[in-house]
């Protein structure tokens, strides 16, 4: 196998057609996101490129501290996503979501690196694209999983405030919606590795066989990749699910959200 | 004598005269909408603190007591209904379970339903009642922990005429006859001049300057 076909920039503009499409399809269907979709397809190409740059710059630069610097803002920029899509959470919640995400997201990174593929965790070439896989589905996970437990708690007022007056304790009648809402985040990982290897053929493998890795070689990695996206996922949610719900309510047992 | 009482109580601009509810029977609470009548008992019940004041349980600040505790000593059966999607009898079960409660015997869950004139099958499905019958089966849940103090706020609001007079008399009569103390908010003048043994109504009164 060759290395990689490079793209050309000509037709790399072409595939900007594909997005004419999908603005046709939205304004027949009275979808107002079409700005959403010229915002999000213009950030995509500007933050691709700057990390194309920047990842250039790294492999050609390997330093320690660089590649700390580099997860350090990945986790920043992720748990700020995070809070900037549920903006509801009281403070004290939110400060649990950022530790969560730090510490479990740092830790399935650190133990996958450092004990699966057995890699310096200060090696560029594999912190980078693993942390940053790990950490985007954390992301959306985490990103659902709070979103569906508000959604759960606000639709079900009367059950919260129904169970409390009749003297449960607030974390009886809170618990089962933190199950729910991970319940909820975890489904679309699960699902895709439901389909894996028959309908969808994974990012990193894909990206892996292009450049011309033996497709066994890439197997065990996307197995490995997703069995630690799904662990990632599972415990920042869980962790800031578990240890957040119990900010809803204060010594006085009083629930407010 | 009084088992909760109301000293300067007030909850954001809501402030209220200072009030006695006596133990063992039924005072009825009246007022024009947003009084602060649902509030007052969420304060009764230690589910919201109160911004000044007190309320008083058995003569003690309830601030220092165990909420939970308090809860389930004075219990307050919403305005706002709420079943599980399941049948009568789990939804007994599911209750109780939320309280830690050992379940109750089939014969009592009727005893209570039938008390609160909502004589159904334990395996009717709740999602199918009406509002008035959910609204009876919910109340007939609250009752079946004969709390020493329940709150009712708008117990009859779903309810026709007569079966809110029935549902009433069976009600306290029970509560009379077990020594529970009752304090109910109803929107219907008529009920409460029946069946109140105190009357307090409450006016709208905005915090003075």
């Amino acid at each position: 196998m060759n290395g990689v076909a490079q793209i050309q920039l000509g037709s790399f503009l072409l595939t900007y057609v594909l997005l004419l499409v999908v603005l046709a399809i939205m304004k027949k269907c009275r979808i107002r996101q079409s700005r959403l979709l010229v915002l999000a397809s213009m950030r995509m190409t500007l933050q691709l490129v700057a990390a194309g740059y920047a990842l250039t710059f790294l492999f050609d630069h390997p330093h320690p501290l660089l590649t700390m610097a580099y997860l350090v803002l990945l986790v920043f920029f992720t748990i700020y996503l995070v809070l900037s899509r549920n903006k509801r959470l009281n403070a004290r919640f939110r400060l649990v979501v950022g530790v969560s995400i730090a510490c479990c997201g740092l830790g399935v990174i650190a133990f996958f690196v450092v004990c699966i593929v057995r890699q310096s965790i200060f090696d560029p070439q594999y912190m980078i694209p693993i942390s940053g896989m790990l950490m985007g589905n954390a992301l959306t996970g985490v990103s659902l999983g709070l979103k569906s437990f508000w959604n759960g708690l606000e639709g079900q007022r009367a059950r919260v405030d129904a169970l409390l007056n009749i003297g449960a304790a607030p974390q009886r009648v809170l618990f089962p919606f933190v199950c729910q809402a991970l319940e909820t985040a975890l489904v679309p990982t699960l699902n895709s590795m439901l389909g894996m290897g028959i309908v969808v053929l994974p990012g990193m493998m894909t990206g892996q066989i292009l450049s011309g890795t033996a497709p066994t070689t890439a197997i065990l990695y996307q197995i490995t990749i997703m069995v630690a996206i799904c662990s990632c996922v599972c415990l920042c949610c869980f962790c800031s699910l578990y240890f957040g719900y119990k900010t809803l309510w204060n010594a006085q047992q009083q629930v407010q959200f | 004598m009084a088992c909760i009482q109301t000293r300067g109580l007030a909850y954001g601009q809501i402030s209220y005269k200072d009030m006695d509810i006596s133990e063992g029977r039924a005072t009825f609470i009246s007022g024009p909408s947003g009084c602060g009548k649902s509030t007052l008992f969420r304060l009764f019940n230690k589910t919201l603190s109160p911004t000044a004041g007190a309320v008083l349980y058995h003569g003690e600040d309830a601030a220092g007591l165990d909420s939970i505790a308090l809860r389930r000593d004075v219990l307050l059966a919403g305005q706002a209904v709420f079943l599980f999607d399941a049948t009568v009898g789990e939804n007994f079960t599911a209750f109780r379970e939320a309280r830690d409660a050992a379940p109750l015997a089939d014969e009592d869950m009727r005893f209570f339903l039938r008390l609160c004139c909502a004589n159904f099958p334990l395996n009717a499905p709740c999602p199918h009642l009406s509002g008035g019958e959910r609204q009876r089966v919910f109340l007939a849940l609250c009752l079946s922990f004969q709390p020493k103090v329940l709150l009712l706020d708008e117990p009859t609001s779903a309810l026709d005429q007569e079966t809110a007079e029935r549902f009433m008399t069976q009600v306290l009569g029970f509560c009379r006859e077990h020594g529970m103390t009752v304090a109910a908010v109803s929107h219907d003048p008529n009920l409460a001049r029946r069946h109140a043994e105190n009357l307090i109504s409450l006016r709208a009164e905005p915090e003075q300057a």
